[in-house]
């Protein structure tokens, strides 16, 4: 009998978690694989605190936190981070908004002095505004130009509907016009203050570290807003399609609502999408891919929302390739989930192939940042280890129930096709 | 984890017809003398690895990515890969299919196929003016025998063996001897292509299928890796927009100041390897402001050849680079691909103190004379991709 397939570290290198007097969670996760150091601020903000009608704004100010603050002009940032050497980069997401700059071990305070500078306001001049907001008109802009981008907003708009995850992050351009400096101002007001943030800083850390984030951090005012209390994701009930020609190559999204990564049978679903799609031996890979020879790739994952999730499938068809035939076949493979539980070395192969994937996934300082800053402030830091572990022991008959509860597309999904524009 | 990357010299760059490099390359993984396909990724995957094949400009090869403690048969299965592979038929049938479905995403997303047309012009008849697919004529013509005849040129004319992260070094080294015993050590590298630059400046707008944005390149051959020139427009490129964040002029003028794009970039040795990259600046904008953007972008180029960088901007170029060393050896992949490409090239491209000597030689004269020489805004071929149909926008 073959040895069990391994357990990974559910997060990379020792973890510390400190709060300073300001309410600010701090996180030191110890790692000396390469001689760098990774910091990650984390607000508890995104798409789903933006009053309605406001869409884009906690997006739009993520992009005005390089425009200026007290001891940093416009573009400074940048300019300082490449002077020493460094990386930077920001996104925002429906639940979040995450800063991160990676350094040579012996400067990253660097990103300390600029995360406190801009965490205490900003400029916001109202020409940078405007300029930044014409900026963010041709994101959106590239967004729904990219045939992939362009229909999954559109399947997750009509699989959460009026709640916030339904949302596009970057806004509408009307909604837009809307927000200028005051408005960005308010924002940051309510949200960007220590008690609402997490920093993690990751990487080969010396013993000071922790007194470095206090003297640049643990002395700004807390008072942050309570978060809006957020709707219920709400019940499909029915298989719902969304057709829509664009480019000329087919594709395909099937999305059905989830639960969030820390309810039940979340973690199951994480390893039936294993089972379907990673790997060039998995269920939906073959039958769609390589045996099937009817797509030219296939993708099925999990989304992460802390309030809720989605299973989605996704493929690009081969030329001459009928959607419905796809279609067919995504369905049946989803019933037989049900029905047919895993074999004992089908299972091992996902099994291992889910465990790789999990190191891979943190192999990088950066890497290590994000995914423990991400669940430090939306779940917990025990949450990874609680679904890597839930994963790995689920039984093919646990994963077999969470199929019948779960994949069930009749039950409540949203079927997105886009297709070729040549033969409308 | 371990990473073990086989590397054998070639690549598109000597291929006969188009599409030879990419469908040898990739039927590697398609099944062996003792297993096909299905049994390959089956073995493979067992182990919780990833194995495949690839084939690029200017190799072909095989990539396995396994738990340190399989590294033994992960080096096995690489070795059964690289040397008896068996070519089948529908396989090839199959992946032709599939580089002709490539093509047709590819010229689905507008900015890609831009940039293709792009390297056309810059390129011309050489392996890189074409995308490594070839086109759906050149797949379908291609046979088993072509490849497996492709396959053993790229062995006789050797390659690399590269086996990186938490292993014992002599335990695989003694293991890698035997497995690869019959591949020969790379020869010297090649000679690059000599590519003319165009003897004018062109202009060319191919219909892209976007339905708003306007993808514009403006820009020119520029010099390969081994090239005494590298290093100075390296850092000539960090100054124009190959930087951190929104840095350079190129995203500084076209994106910061005047606020015509989303999406601005720019470098000076683009994809240089044995053969020359590109110097280049690229922005997406929408089709009422690409005039100013394609304008911003020249008036750019043309400064900053007449005028040269300022010193602050070169030592900062050069502070990014430096700090920029240990990013590219963090990962067994990372260091692996870097042997690689160390021992294709015969530069010593892992060795950190080699890359920090070559990185603090140039000064802000070198790097403006290495421009002047390079760049020529006279010659600049500018390609702007425009929206066969544009919709309005929402």
């Amino acid at each position: 009998m073959a040895a069990p397939a391994p357990r990974p570290p559910a997060l990379a290198g020792a973890l510390e978690v400190d709060r300073l007097a300001n309410g600010l969670r701090v996180c030191r996760v110890v790692n000396a694989q390469a001689p760098l150091v990774s910091t990650a601020l984390f607000y508890r903000v995104g798409c789903r605190d933006e009053p309605r009608g406001r869409g884009g704004l906690a997006h739009f100010l993520e992009h005005m936190m390089f425009k200026g603050s007290a001891g940093y002009g416009p573009g400074e940032i940048d300019r300082l981070t490449q002077a020493l050497g460094g990386s930077n980069n920001a996104f925002t997401s429906h639940d979040l908004t995450a800063y991160h700059f990676t350094f040579a071990a012996d400067r990253w305070p660097a990103a300390l002095a600029i995360e406190a500078d801009r965490m205490r306001g900003l400029t916001l001049d109202p020409e940078a505004v405007a300029s930044e907001r014409q900026v963010i008109l041709e994101e959106i802009a590239m967004y729904r130009d990219d045939p992939w981008d362009a229909l999954e907003l559109d399947v997750q708009a009509e699989l959460w509907g009026d709640h916030p995850y339904g949302r596009p992050v970057l806004g509408t351009p009307e909604e837009l016009e809307g927000e200028g400096a005051e408005q960005l101002a308010g924002f940051h007001r309510r949200f960007y203050r220590p008690d609402n943030a997490v920093l993690v800083v990751a990487g080969d850390l010396e013993a000071s570290a922790l007194a470095l984030v206090e003297e640049a951090l643990g002395g700004i005012a807390p008072g942050a807003d309570p978060r809006p209390a957020p709707p219920p994701p709400p019940a499909l009930g029915e298989l719902r399609r969304i057709e829509r020609r664009q480019g000329e190559v087919g594709r395909l999204i099937l999305a059905l609502p989830a639960p969030a990564p820390d309810r039940p049978e979340h973690a199951e679903l994480r390893m039936l999408a294993a089972l379907v799609g990673l790997g060039r031996s998995s269920r939906l890979q073959r039958e769609l891919v390589e045996e099937g020879e009817l797509c030219l790739a296939f993708s099925a994952g999990l989304t992460d929302g802390a309030l809720g999730s989605s299973f989605t499938l996704a493929a690009e068809l081969l030329p001459g390739i009928d959607p419905g035939e796809v279609e067919r076949r995504l369905f049946a493979a989803l019933a037989a989930l049900g029905t047919l539980p895993p074999s004992e070395p089908e299972l091992d192969r996902a099994r291992r192939l889910f465990a790789s994937d999990w190191v891979y996934g943190q192999e990088r300082i950066h890497q290590q940042a994000l995914v423990t800053g991400q669940a430090l402030a939306e779940l917990g830091l025990e949450q990874p280890g609680r679904l890597l572990a839930r994963a790995l022991d689920a039984t093919p008959d646990e994963l077999a129930t969470a199929a019948r509860r779960w994949l069930v597309p009749e039950a409540g999904a949203v079927l997105g096709l886009s297709l070729p524009e040549s033969a409308s | 984890m371990v990473a073990i990357r086989v590397v054998l010299v070639g690549g598109a760059r000597v291929e006969l017809a188009p599409s030879t490099a990419l469908l040898a390359g990739r039927l590697l993984a398609e099944g062996t003398g003792r297993r096909d396909h299905r049994a390959l990724a089956e073995a493979v995957e067992s182990l919780g690895a990833s194995l495949s094949s690839f084939g690029g400009y200017e190799s072909i090869g095989v990539a396995v990515d396994a738990l340190a403690a399989d590294w033994e048969r992960a080096l096995e299965l690489a070795a059964e890969v690289l040397f008896e592979p068996a070519f089948p038929e529908e396989r090839l049938t199959f992946l032709a299919r599939q580089a002709a479905a490539e093509l047709e995403a590819l010229a689905d997303q507008a900015d890609a196929a831009t940039a293709l047309e792009f390297s056309r012009q810059l390129y011309g008849a050489h392996a890189r003016g074409r995308p490594l697919q070839g086109s759906a004529a050149s797949l379908a013509a291609l046979d088993p025998a072509a490849c497996r005849r492709f396959h053993a040129e790229s062995l006789a004319r050797g390659g690399v063996v590269v086996v990186a992260g938490a292993i014992d070094p002599d335990a695989v080294a003694r293991a890698a001897a035997a497995a690869f015993a019959a591949l020969p050590p790379p020869a010297a590298p090649p000679p690059p292509a000599a590519i003319a630059p165009p003897r004018r400046a062109v202009r060319r707008q191919p219909a892209t299928r976007a339905r708003d944005p306007v993808h514009l390149f403006v820009g020119q051959i520029s010099v390969a890796r081994a090239d005494p020139d590298f290093t100075a427009l390296e850092l000539a490129g960090v100054v124009l927009g190959a930087g951190a964040g929104l840095t350079g002029r190129i995203p500084q003028r076209v994106r910061e100041q005047e606020g015509l794009a989303y999406h601005a970039t720019a470098e000076c040795v683009a994809g240089a390897s044995i053969d020359p990259g590109r110097a280049f600046a690229y922005a997406g904008t929408s089709p009422d402001l690409a005039a100013r953007a394609e304008r911003a972008m020249l008036e750019e180029l043309e400064r900053f050849v007449a005028e040269g960088p300022t010193a602050r901007e070169v030592d900062e170029a050069r502070a990014y680079l430096l700090g920029r060393e240990p990013f590219r050896r963090e990962t067994a992949r990372q260091r692996a691909e870097l042997e690689a490409q160390s021992a294709l090239l015969g530069l010593p491209l892992h060795d950190a103190a080699w890359v920090r000597a070559e990185l603090a030689a140039p000064s802000r004269a070198d790097v403006a004379a290495a421009l002047g020489r390079r760049l020529d805004p006279a010659r600049l071929a500018r390609v702007v991709g425009r929206p066969r149909r544009a919709l309005p926008r929402a």
